[in-house]
């Protein structure tokens, strides 16, 4: 597995905690969300960076309690075409204002590179072979109609600016 | 009509070079069936019975005189000479060639077309009345915010990988021409008390095997809010609607369990959080995109003119023609003309490429360069001058296109059927054939009115044969292709689910079968009352008397 990153955050490097482990003190570790609904302040105090394991079944009503303690989340796709995992990210990012790495893990495809993006996503998880087509497809569009999550503006807006996208399109690259 | 510029332009193109690298990573061996498979159905692309056949979006069924040209020579040049326009304003290529198909949608690329969005589990292309923009009766052009969701929803970040796909339809006009009640969301354009104009919001209408109506959830939602409330709505159905069975993941499924009460408070909760944020689209791109749109430049004239009139008096097949297949226009003196591809015995919805190529010479010369796609399967010239009808009606008529029949009995929607598609269990083409040739009298047609019969040979119901006034369903009966009835359908402003009649037919039974139902009709109608009326006030009974005789 190979790390892509689509925003230039600086990756969270952490350990998947075991059921019944405790975090070291200053540990980044990862966890489920339904332990982390249980889990109090002690637990998030002594972990460095505690990051959720969020599966497409959570609803997002779920992350309430917890979003604000977050330092990072990952996102599980059982399958590509799983969308809700695309809205978890909008969900993290827009209801609760999360400024922290989200990652994608699970068989998403080259082709889902920047949709992943635009969604909230900083980070995919992939296979070694598609590293190449990856990043070949991360820079494929100059712009798109909608505004996004990756920084970028809708081409509805750049249509009325003076300097619109850009000729190389107005993602910076990163 | 919608014009690119330089950014849609961009984005077609790329389009275009990702799937040109994916087609070549697939013919090289890189990719397998599996791994491609997933790819071509972003573009369109599907496997059928016997070759790939390749759908192309027809946004909100407008296309320019040049963009039919294109149509015509993809036909001629990578397909077997002919197109088939479909239920969802697309049209479909039976035979491409794998390898050729980035060279098809390069040429498509350069007349603005693509098929981006006309197949996967995503927002397919936005449907609208045929007459858009044409139509006497329209509150307000609705092509505007087509193009609109069509630009929001094209490679959604969110909403691309939803349940199921998802199917939005939109009308200006009370008259329903487009179905909207059978949508996944249906839009209908409407004025408040002090004018201003807005949209009734439906959901959850969709067909398949379980056919639903669409319910009303926002009676006026004002037009700066539109692409928000959607947004909200494809937000609570992408987080919620089911994914371990494809045969319930559609919205109309997900609304029948939560119910549409509990899905509109959802809906409204999501849209109070969303509906201040900075509107993604500027006032300035609503009034751009409006601007393609402007009525054309039509010269209002009298809407009596002698030589039509007395070419009606001494020719019965034009007076026909004219009374069936032209409708009333917004501008005096003008009329908006149906091009019926429904010719007795033939494929519905299939034209050759010279039938392609002359429609778009005629809308040059008719009707300012302008062509529509019905979800009716026929084409429309949306702006003539009704003096230009006489010219015009010899033209088409001489091409194999001047069939009187636009909205009656033989003008049938069927779906390919297992001539073409995978899924079926029956044939529908030839039914609407040997229907057509058994109706082949144009004054028995008249007498008839208004009927419109709909077949579908598998239960996906893509030939909407539950909304059919005479419905036909396909379906397999240990290993013999076998034809369901059903009556009573509607797919306009009153829409209704039609209801078997009884045990099925076979192919030529069901044929006669439609015979005696009209027998009836034409026996128990009072005054003008209309098939669907007439059904409707009698109930099923004397038609299953008739059908099946009384024992
Ligand atoms: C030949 C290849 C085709 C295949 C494999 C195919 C497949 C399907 C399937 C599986 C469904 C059911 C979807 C569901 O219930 O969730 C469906 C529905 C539908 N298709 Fe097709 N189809 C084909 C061609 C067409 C054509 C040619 C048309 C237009 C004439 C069309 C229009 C529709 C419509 C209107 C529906 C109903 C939508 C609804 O359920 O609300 N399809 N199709
Ligand atoms: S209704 Fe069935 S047979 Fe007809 S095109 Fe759709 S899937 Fe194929």
């Amino acid at each position: 597995m190979v790390l892509i990153n689509l925003t230039g955050i600086q990756p969270t490097g952490y350990t998947l905690l075991a059921d019944d482990a405790q975090p070291k003190e200053g540990e980044n570790v990862a966890v489920s969300v339904e332990r982390l609904l249980g889990e109090n302040s002690s637990f998030f105090n002594t972990a460095g960076g505690v990051g959720a394991i969020i599966t497409t079944g959570t609803a997002f009503s779920d992350l309430d309690r917890i979003a604000d303690k977050l330092a990072f989340a990952v996102i599980e796709f059982p399958a590509f075409g799983d969308g809700r995992g695309f809205s978890l990210a909008v969900r993290l990012r827009k209801d609760f204002g999360f400024k922290g790495e989200i990652r994608a893990t699970g068989p998403v495809i080259p082709d889902q590179a920047l949709f992943l993006l635009r969604a909230g996503f900083d980070t995919v998880e992939v296979t070694t072979k598609r590293k190449q087509a990856f990043e070949a497809a991360l820079s494929r569009f100059p712009g798109f109609y909608q505004s996004d999550f990756g920084g970028q503006t809708s081409i509805a807006h750049a249509r009325h600016t003076v300097e619109g996208l850009g000729v190389e399109g107005h993602r910076k690259a990163s | 009509m919608y014009a690119y510029d330089t950014y849609d332009h961009a984005m077609v193109n790329a389009r275009v070079a990702e799937f040109r690298d994916q087609v070549d990573r697939r013919m090289k061996g890189e990719l397998t069936e599996e791994e491609f498979r997933p790819l071509r159905l972003m573009n369109g692309l599907y496997l059928q019975l016997h070759a790939y056949m390749l759908r192309v979006a027809i946004p909100y069924g407008t296309l320019s005189a040049d963009q039919m040209r294109k149509l015509a020579h993809v036909a001629r040049r990578y397909d077997k000479g002919y197109g088939h326009f479909t239920t969802r304003q697309n049209i479909q290529y039976n035979w491409p060639k794998l390898s050729e198909t980035p060279d098809i949608l390069q040429e498509l690329a350069d007349v603005e077309m693509h098929a981006i969005q006309t197949s996967g589990n995503c927002i397919r292309n936005v449907t609208t009345d045929q007459f858009a923009g044409a139509a006497a009766d329209e509150v307000a052009d609705p092509r505007p915010y087509a193009e609109l969701i069509r630009q929001w929803s094209t490679f959604h970040p969110e909403f691309s990988f939803l349940p199921r796909k998802f199917k939005i339809a939109i009308t200006g006009a009370a008259q329903d021409r487009a179905a909207v009640k059978w949508h996944d969301i249906g839009l209908v354009l409407k004025k408040n008390e002090t004018g201003e104009i807005g949209f009734e919001v439906l959901a959850g209408g969709g067909m398949g095997r379980t056919p639903v109506i669409a319910k009303s959830m926002r009676d006026f939602l004002p037009v700066p809010d539109m692409l928000s409330y959607l947004e909200a709505m494809l937000r609570v159905y992408n987080e919620q609607g089911r994914r371990d069975n494809k045969y319930k993941a559609r919205i109309k499924i997900l609304i029948d369990a939560m119910g549409i009460e509990e899905y509109t408070r959802q809906v409204n909760a999501e849209w109070e959080k969303i509906r201040h944020v900075p509107i993604d689209v500027p006032e300035k791109e609503v009034a751009r995109i409006k601007a393609f749109f402007a009525p054309p430049p039509l010269a209002v004239s009298a809407d009596d003119v002698a030589e039509v009139t007395e070419l009606a008096n001494a020719n019965f097949i034009f007076k026909a023609w004219l009374n069936n297949n032209a409708g009333a226009h917004k501008v005096p003196g003008h009329a908006h003309v149906t091009i019926s591809l429904k010719p007795h015995g033939g494929i519905p919805g299939d034209a050759s490429d010279a039938q392609m190529d002359l429609v778009a010479d005629l809308a040059d010369a008719y009707s300012q360069g302008e062509i529509r796609v019905s979800h009716e399967q026929n084409l429309i010239l949306p702006h003539v001058a009704k003096k230009d009808l006489p010219a015009l009606w010899a033209k088409l008529d001489e091409a194999g296109l001047g069939t009187a029949n636009a909205g009656l009995l033989t003008d049938i929607i069927a779906c390919p059927g297992l001539d073409y598609c995978a899924l079926a269990n029956t044939r529908s083409i030839p039914i609407a054939q040997s229907i057509t040739e058994r109706f082949d009298d144009l004054k028995r047609l008249m007498d008839i009115g208004p009927l419109k019969i709909k077949i579908s040979g598998c239960i996906n119901s893509c030939g909407h044969h539950h909304a059919g006034h005479i419905g036909i369903l396909g379906v397999d009966r240990r290993g013999d292709e076998n034809y369901q009835l059903l009556l009573g359908g509607s797919g306009a402003e009153d829409a209704s689910k039609a209801a078997i009649l009884g045990p099925g037919f076979n192919e030529v039974g069901i044929v006669d079968a439609v015979e005696k139902v009209v027998a009836v009709y034409l026996g128990e109608r009072e005054d003008e009352e209309s098939f669907l009326n007439a059904y409707r006030r009698l109930g099923p009974d004397v038609f299953k008397e008739a059908v099946y005789g009384t024992d």
